[in-house]
C-alpha cells in the first residue's frame, strides 16, 4: 500500500522521475493526486459533465509523453502546458446545445502550491484574449450556450461571435506555454 | 476524490507503465549537432568543398550570409529541442530576433538587383542552390522532426515553423561550403530561397505531424 502523499510540486515530481523508472507504485500515486488536482485546475473552464473525460484525457495523454518530462525540471509547469493543451482540444470540439450550469466545486481545497497554481492556471491565458473573445468563448464553448443566446447575452452579431471565437481559440492554441 | 472510473483508468496506467528515457535537452541538442555534422559531411563529399575555402578566399557577404543563418538554425534548433519538452512560462523568443537579423539576406539581395545597371547577372545552375539547400535541410532536419514527434509540442504550427527555418538554415549554411558563388545577388536570393521554403513546409505541412 502506498502512503498517502501530498499534491506539492517536490513530491509529485519525485514520484514522476520515480515513475520514468517503471516504478508503478509511485506513477499509481502520482496519477491519483494529479487526477485531483486536475479536477481543480480546470474548475470553472469546462462544464462540469466534460471534467472528468477531459481528466481522463490529460492522465492518458501524460502516460503517452511522460518522457517528455525534463527531471531537472519542475512538474507543474510541464503537467499544466500538457492540461491546457487537452482542454483546448476540448474547447475546440462542438458541444454547442448543452446547457449546464457551472458548479462550485467543494472539493477544492487550497495549498501550498497557489502560487504554482496562479501562474499555470487556465485565468492567466484568458486573461490574453480580449474581453469581447474570452466572453463568447466562455458563454458558447464552456457554458453550452447557442451563437444566437449569446448574442444576445452580448450584444455582438451572431457572425461576430463565431469569428470571435474562432480568433480566440486560434489565439489560446499559441499561448499555451504563456506563464503571465 | 476519484471515481471508480477513474481509479480504474489509473490502475491501467500503473500497469502499462514501463520505464522510458527521459527526454532531456542536452541529448536533444547533441542529436541536432550530429545531423548538422553528417550533413556537412555529405555534401563535402558528395559536392566537394568550395575552391578556396580553406584559404580563406570569400566575399565579405559570403561569411555574413552563412554566420547570419547558422545563428538562424542554432536559435530554431534550441528552441525545437525544448518545444518537444512543453512548460507553461517556456519562452521562445530567440528564433525571432535571429529571423529579423537574417531578413538582412534577402533584402540585401531584392536592393542589390533593384540597384543593378544592366542586366542582371544570372547563371543557369544558380537555382540549383535551392534545391541542394532543401537536401540539405531534410538531412539535418530530419533528427529535430524525429525529437519533436517522440516529444510533445503545445503549439503544433510554432514547432513545425521553428523546424522548417532552423534545417532550411543549417542545410544552406552546409551546402554553401559548396557553392562557388560569392555575389550579394546570389546569396540574398538562391540562399535565403530554401530557408524560406523550408519554413513554409515546416510551417503548413509539417506541423500536421506534430499533432498528439
Amino acid at each position: 500500500m502506498v502512503a498517502p502523499v501530498t499534491g506539492d510540486e517536490a513530491t509529485l515530481a519525485r514520484l514522476m522521475r520515480a515513475a520514468q523508472t517503471g516504478d508503478k507504485r509511485a506513477y499509481a500515486a502520482l496519477l491519483e493526486e494529479v487526477a485531483r488536482w486536475l479536477r481543480r485546475y480546470f474548475r470553472r473552464r469546462i462544464a462540469p459533465e466534460r471534467i472528468d473525460d477531459l481528466v481522463q484525457d490529460v492522465l492518458v495523454s501524460l502516460h503517452t509523453k511522460r518522457a517528455t518530462y525534463d527531471p531537472a525540471r519542475a512538474f507543474f509547469p510541464w503537467l499544466a502546458a500538457i492540461a491546457r493543451y487537452r482542454w483546448l482540444d476540448h474547447l475546440r470540439a462542438d458541444y454547442r446545445g448543452r446547457t449546464s450550469e457551472l458548479h462550485e466545486d467543494s472539493a477544492a481545497e487550497e495549498s501550498d502550491e497557489d502560487v504554482v497554481i496562479a501562474r499555470v492556471s487556465l485565468d492567466r491565458l484568458f486573461e490574453q484574449l480580449a474581453p469581447a473573445q474570452a466572453e463568447v468563448i466562455e458563454l458558447v464553448r464552456i457554458e453550452g450556450c447557442s451563437i444566437a443566446e449569446a448574442s444576445e447575452r452580448t450584444g455582438q452579431s451572431q457572425s461576430l461571435v463565431k469569428v470571435n471565437i474562432h480568433r480566440g481559440l486560434k489565439k489560446l492554441s499559441a499561448l499555451v506555454e504563456k506563464a503571465n | 476524490m476519484n471515481t471508480p472510473d477513474m481509479r480504474s483508468l489509473i490502475d491501467e496506467l500503473a500497469e502499462d507503465s514501463a520505464p522510458v528515457q527521459p527526454m532531456r535537452k542536452g541529448r536533444g541538442l547533441a542529436q541536432a549537432l550530429a545531423a548538422f555534422v553528417v550533413t556537412v559531411a555529405v555534401v563535402l563529399v558528395l559536392l566537394g568543398a568550395r575552391s578556396g575555402l580553406m584559404e580563406g578566399e570569400f566575399s565579405a557577404f559570403f561569411v555574413v550570409t552563412n554566420l547570419l543563418l547558422l545563428l538562424l538554425g542554432i536559435a530554431c534548433t534550441l528552441a525545437v529541442v525544448a518545444m518537444a519538452s512543453p512548460r507553461v512560462g517556456a519562452e521562445h523568443d530567440g528564433p525571432r530576433w535571429a529571423m529579423v537579423m537574417a531578413a538582412v539576406i534577402p533584402v540585401a539581395g531584392v536592393a542589390a538587383v533593384a540597384g543593378h545597371a544592366g542586366p542582371v547577372p544570372y547563371h543557369w545552375d544558380e537555382p540549383l542552390c535551392v534545391l541542394f539547400g532543401l537536401i540539405a535541410a531534410m538531412i539535418a532536419g530530419s533528427v529535430q522532426f524525429r525529437w519533436l514527434k517522440r516529444g510533445a509540442p503545445v503549439s503544433p504550427e510554432r514547432a513545425g515553423l521553428m523546424l522548417g527555418t532552423g534545417a532550411g538554415a543549417l542545410g544552406t549554411v552546409a551546402y554553401g561550403l559548396s557553392c562557388p558563388f560569392n555575389s550579394v545577388i546570389h546569396l540574398g536570393l538562391w540562399h535565403a530561397a530554401p530557408v524560406i521554403v523550408a519554413a513554409l513546409v515546416g510551417r503548413f505541412v509539417l506541423a500536421r505531424y506534430m499533432r498528439w
